[in-house]
């Protein structure tokens, strides 16, 4: 059964109170209060008020005058007068100016009342629900335009440079001079490939539903080495990966595998190129209802005045290899899916250590 | 007057490894006296600026600068160099290029005083040459 709609009334009238409990507390969590300043310390305490209702006619203020007063301190609750038809203009004016979503007349009857409360309900949740969307849609357009302004960078970048290194090889004779051209031509190409793939990534963490399913993190792992295998040859990286499961992991594993992907991905790229001992460490451990993964490697490490912001969208903080921006990004926000975390470490020129925990499903 | 062209030395700020190299070879193929030295990160060029106190006699010193890069941008590396001894300042001119369509980034780019030119990506001869010829460093 869902929780009942939180309701306040205020009346001067202590009788209309007691009756007006009596008759809906069965199907609403009804509050009530016997003058204004009542009512707004109630408010106050139970900002999940969805309803409230008023007496026109009360010794310190009018009914209109209480809702005009309260409407921009608490926005959210739909407000209904309860009025005789003496104070019909009154009324007609507030309903006009909107502080008023509708009123009941007096006497009331249970139906009157019961009719204005699921209107007003409607109301609330349609409200409410357009404010959410609202701020996921403001969400989306900052992240919209962070794209436009990494788009024209990131994928115009490396194709502005391809297009010029194209006009300038035309003038070179050398041989090894244009071989070396290509292979920068090469990287550049890479780079905006890597980047479409992260993008990728990005939409399928955005917007994909999670599979939940049983995940046999050594076939994980075996798929990940498959993966990388040739850039860790090809760095001369020194790769362990060890599993200690003791109990059955559920888990998404396409979300799982853009985490240790992008983790590992970078731990390769970000070695020391001068390090003839290059190491990469990956242990994942599944106890007590937690996977827990540790990527280590004794690169570059990362600066600690941005440790803070490596998981920003398109935040870079080293010109070493080619970075989309997107990598660690993809990785919080497949956690913050999947409702796990991650810890960063490091020491500058000696290293990092990220640390991800994922809870089993 | 003098007629003789003088030699000029660029610096090259971009994190971008094949920018480097383009701006290198195309300089190289200009036919003019000169000397090229790449960085790809800002602060290091910055430093450089900083610790040549040296410069040959009667050279001209142009910066090429990127805009957009990690850690120190080009926006960044101009506000810092504004903060150098005048006397490093006017020995220098800095021409910025973009990759991207950003206004807002280029007019700040425009506002600054040391900033005299900025150009689209990729820099070609189309670019250079009208440039050089702009400072009589070209017939």
């Amino acid at each position: 059964m869902p929780e009942k709609i939180k309701i306040l009334y205020i009346d001067d009238e202590l009788n209309n109170l007691v009756g007006f409990k009596a008759s809906f507390r069965l199907d609403y969590n009804v509050l009530v209060a016997v003058n204004t300043s009542e009512a707004v310390e109630i408010l106050t305490k139970h900002p999940d008020i969805r309803i409230v209702f008023c007496d026109q006619r009360m010794p310190d203020k009018t009914g209109v005058e209480f809702f005009e007063e309260i409407r921009s301190w608490f926005p959210h609750p739909i407000r209904i007068l309860i009025t005789g038809y003496t104070d019909v203009e009154a009324v007609i004016d507030a309903i006009n100016r909107g502080h008023i979503f509708r009123y009941v007349k007096k006497p009331w009857t249970d139906s009157d009342i019961i009719s204005a409360i699921e209107e007003a309900h409607k109301f609330y949740m349609a409200n409410s629900l357009l404010s959410i969307k609202n701020e996921e849609l403001q969400k989306a357009y900052n992240e919209l335009d962070k794209f436009a302004y990494s788009v024209s960078h990131d994928i115009r970048g490396p194709l502005s440079g391809v297009m010029g290194a194209i006009k300038v090889v035309r003038h070179l004779d050398d041989i090894g001079e244009i071989k070396e051209m290509l292979s920068l031509m090469e990287n550049s190409v890479k780079k905006l490939d890597t980047f479409i793939l992260s993008m990728h990534d990005y939409y399928t963490v955005q917007r994909g539903e999670l599979r939940i399913k049983e995940i046999d993190l050594d076939q994980v792992v075996n798929d990940l080495k498959d993966i990388h295998q040739g850039n860790i040859t090809a760095n001369k990286v020194q790769f362990s990966a060890n599993v200690n499961q003791q109990e059955p992991f559920w888990c998404d594993d396409i979300t799982l595998k853009i985490i240790l992907n992008n983790l590992l991905s970078n731990a390769i790229k970000y070695q020391r190129q001068d390090n003839n001992d290059k190491q990469i460490e990956l242990n994942i451990g599944v106890e007590k209802g937690v996977a827990t993964i540790y990527v280590r490697d004794n690169g570059i490490g990362i600066p600690e005045n941005y440790l803070s912001e490596i998981f920003s969208l398109f935040f870079r903080a080293s010109t070493q290899d080619a970075g989309s921006g997107f990598g660690l990004y993809n990785v919080k926000d497949a956690l913050l899916k999947l409702n796990g975390g991650i810890k960063v470490s490091s020491v500058l020129g000696e290293g990092a250590v990220f640390k991800v925990t994922i809870p089993n499903k | 007057m003098n007629n003789k062209p003088r030699k000029v030395n660029f610096i090259i700020v971009d994190d971008s490894e094949l920018d480097c190299f383009i701006a290198e070879k195309l300089i190289k193929h200009s036919g003019i006296r000169n000397s090229t030295k790449s960085f790809l990160q800002a602060s290091d060029a910055l430093n450089y600026i900083q610790n040549s106190s040296d410069l040959e006699e009667d050279t001209f010193n142009m910066i090429l600068l990127d805009i957009l890069m990690p850690m120190m941008s080009g926006i960044e590396f101009v506000e810092a160099f504004e903060a150098l001894p005048a006397e490093i300042q006017e020995k220098y001119i800095i021409v910025a290029f973009t990759s991207s369509m950003n206004k807002k980034e280029m007019n700040r780019m425009r506002s600054f005083n040391s900033v005299k030119h900025l150009f689209n990506k990729p820099l070609s001869p189309e670019v250079l040459q009208p440039l050089l010829q702009d400072y009589n460093l070209i017939s």
